[in-house]
């Protein structure tokens, strides 16, 4: 044991031997890990930008409809059947869950709208103009005009829709759709308002009624609803809420099915499990490059230090003895460094968090997998990033070493000594 | 007497394009235990490289090591620096103190290696010291010591766990007339004292004029094997 301790000392005062040298390696594992957390962090912040964004827009973080409802989107198929459900009930339920933060219930249609000589086709969106802001922020994207009231007959197209009718607000526009028993409803719906999401699909084919008006068009009650949007807290975590709702609501005799984003969006799902098994490879990538420059450092330390190498085996240590005294010194440096790398990354990652850099003056907005991707560069941060990138860090530190270290323990002490 | 070290028919041959150098050729010879021999010839006549036979820090072509009672040529790299932990000290030309550790830490190495409690460890270099004259030097590093000192801790380090053997390679080569004299006036105490084994390799002819038996190698073999005392022993 005193043995070990001795290793440490001779370790730790080697290191500071040549103090510079010592320091400018440990300042290249720093920003390393400055790099490696900020990247994942940059990484991680896109994630969320395009989950918010993808989700938050319009299709919630999970959503409940009738067991038969996905994928067809049959408008017979509500919660509840023909018969429905008492929505305020149903919407009480859902919203006692723990994770549950909003619940705003839709209805579904396809229909035409007309407006003078032009018609287009466009899916039909019933939404509660008082519960959607708290789970989406599809009415927020106004551009024009204002929300809807429910029970005016009052319509809100996407900016590329109004400019294929021609129609601007306060104008009168024809909305036909089949109604739920069998005939064709139509009506005149005041244009209140347009929206611009940013994504083609929405503003070229969306038209947002209020929920009540599309039920009365389609010729269903009150009671009929085709869809529960939820939004909750993290929407990493929504695949479990999605679970334990669905276990919740399979109590009652409606049977439904709950989704998560993962579900409905897929390709979004895939795309962030993509980008998180990327962060991997970020790190790897980041200390890999470190790895070669601690491990060339660390072996000129080592050819500097062939004699006193060969002395202590002369003294009567074990080549393995000798090894240990280099593997501590790249142990040591890599605490050095961490606690360097702490020092610097963590200000850093809390200012970029609260401060996001704002790059529209270089980039606009793009869509990635359906979801808006804002220019701004934000920066999350988690547990996992600091602790892989430490965890990367030390490897890098302990494995540079390993080399050095195999080499210190072949060192032929009578050639050392007579050189 | 018992012997400390034996050597039979010692070998060691270096590789080299275009004619291998011989460095040591079929040396045989026996050194008693407690005796103060000085190996001397000139250079390149084999003195270091049999030391570092001796020593196990090389190993030999051919031939056979014996120290005290274990013969040396086949053991393992582990082995051999167990028994140099046990019972080999070495006394360097260029001192080779570690130069990260005080005087007194380079000095109790081999103490610490071989798990000597700490208290212990202290009691004995600071008598040491006290005895070579290296008091009140305990913190200081190696590059704050002169070259006399220096050597005194070297030889600190090396006899400090008691070894049976003290291989010392040129030890007063780098030191002025004083601090020779005061370092073989050192190792003769201990010799004297301890009963401790020294085979010196040496150039210098007041480590010869010391030694009680002295071996002269030209070309890797021994010219010559003398007693101090004027009995000659044949090679």
């Amino acid at each position: 044991m005193a043995h070990e301790r001795l290793w440490w000392r001779v370790a730790w005062r080697n290191l500071w031997r040549n103090r510079l040298r010592t320091l400018i390696t440990a300042s290249g594992l720093a920003f390393g890990y400055l790099g490696a957390v900020l990247v994942v962090g940059v990484s991680d912040g896109m994630l969320v930008e395009l989950i918010e964004n993808g989700t938050r827009l319009m299709l919630g973080e999970v959503q409940v409809h009738s067991e038969d409802y996905l994928p067809e989107r049959n408008m017979h198929h509500t919660i509840g059947g023909y018969g429905g459900t008492d929505l305020e009930i149903f919407i009480s339920r859902v919203t006692s869950q723990e994770d549950v933060s909003g619940a705003a219930p839709r209805v579904y249609g396809g229909g035409l709208l007309s407006y003078g000589e032009e018609t287009q086709a466009a899916l039909l969106m019933g939404v509660d103009p008082d519960r959607e802001p708290r789970v989406t922020t599809l009415l927020s994207r106004l551009v024009s005009g204002r929300t809807l009231v429910a029970g005016a007959n009052e319509i809100l197209v996407g900016d590329e829709m109004a400019e294929q009718l021609g129609a601007v607000l306060g104008d009168e526009i024809v909305v036909v759709a089949p109604s739920s028993d069998g005939s064709l409803g139509n009506d005149l719906f005041t244009l209140v308002g347009i929206l611009d999401t940013g994504i083609p699909a929405i503003d070229q084919n969306y038209a947002l009624l209020a929920l009540p008006d599309l039920q009365f068009l389609m010729a269903m009650g009150p009671t009929r609803i085709h869809e529960v949007v939820i939004t909750v807290g993290n929407a990493k975590d929504s695949p479990r809420i999605a679970g334990v709702l669905g276990e919740f609501l399979s109590d009652s005799e409606l049977p439904v099915q709950v989704s998560s984003w993962t579900d409905l969006r897929p390709e979004l799902a895939e795309m962030v499990s993509l980008m998180d098994a990327s962060h991997f490879i970020i790190v790897i990538v980041i200390f890999g490059m470190a790895a070669f420059g601690v491990a060339n450092t660390m072996l000129i330390g080592t050819f500097e230090r062939r004699r006193e190498f060969a002395v202590i085996r002369a003294l009567g240590t074990a080549p393995i003895g000798i090894g240990r005294t280099v593997i501590y010194e790249g142990i040591i440096l890599g605490m050095i460094s961490l606690i360097a790398g702490a020092l610097i990354t963590w200000p850093i990652l809390v200012w970029w968090h609260n401060s996001p850099i704002d790059l529209t003056t270089v980039i606009s907005g793009f869509s990635v997998a359906g979801a808006q991707w804002r220019p701004v560069l934000r920066v999350e941060y988690s547990v996992q990033a600091p602790i892989v990138a430490a965890l990367g860090l030390f490897l890098t530190s302990i494995l540079a070493a390993m080399y050095p270290a195999w080499k210190a323990t072949r060192v032929p002490p009578a050639d050392a000594l007579a050189d | 007497m018992k012997t400390a070290v034996r050597t039979t028919n010692l070998w060691k041959i270096y590789p080299q394009e275009p004619d291998p150098v011989e460095a040591v050729r079929g040396i045989s010879t026996e050194i008693e235990t407690g005796d103060f021999v000085a190996m001397a010839g000139p250079s390149g006549s084999g003195k270091t490289t049999m030391l570092n036979m001796i020593g196990g820090l090389t190993r030999p072509s051919r031939g056979q090591i014996w120290i005290g009672d274990r013969e040396i040529t086949e053991m393992s790299d582990k082995d051999l620096a167990q028994l140099r932990l046990e019972r080999i000290g070495f006394v360097f030309q260029s001192y080779n103190l570690l130069p990260v550790l005080t005087a007194l830490e380079n000095a109790e190495f081999t103490l610490l290696l071989s798990g000597v409690p700490k208290d212990e460890r202290r009691k004995k270099v600071l008598e040491l010291f006290d005895k070579i004259g290296l008091s009140g030097l305990e913190d200081r590093k190696p590059g704050k010591l002169s070259g006399g000192q220096q050597q005194r801790v070297a030889v600190a380090r090396a006899v400090v766990a008691n070894p049976a053997l003290i291989l010392a390679d040129e030890p007063t080569a780098n030191l002025d007339s004083k601090a020779s004299t005061d370092l073989l006036d050192v190792m003769e105490r201990l010799n004297q004292d301890h009963g401790t084994t020294f085979l010196f390799s040496t150039h210098d002819p007041r480590v010869m004029e010391r030694s009680r038996r002295l071996i002269t190698l030209v070309d890797g073999q021994i010219e010559s094997d003398e007693r101090r005392n004027h009995s000659s022993v044949s090679p």
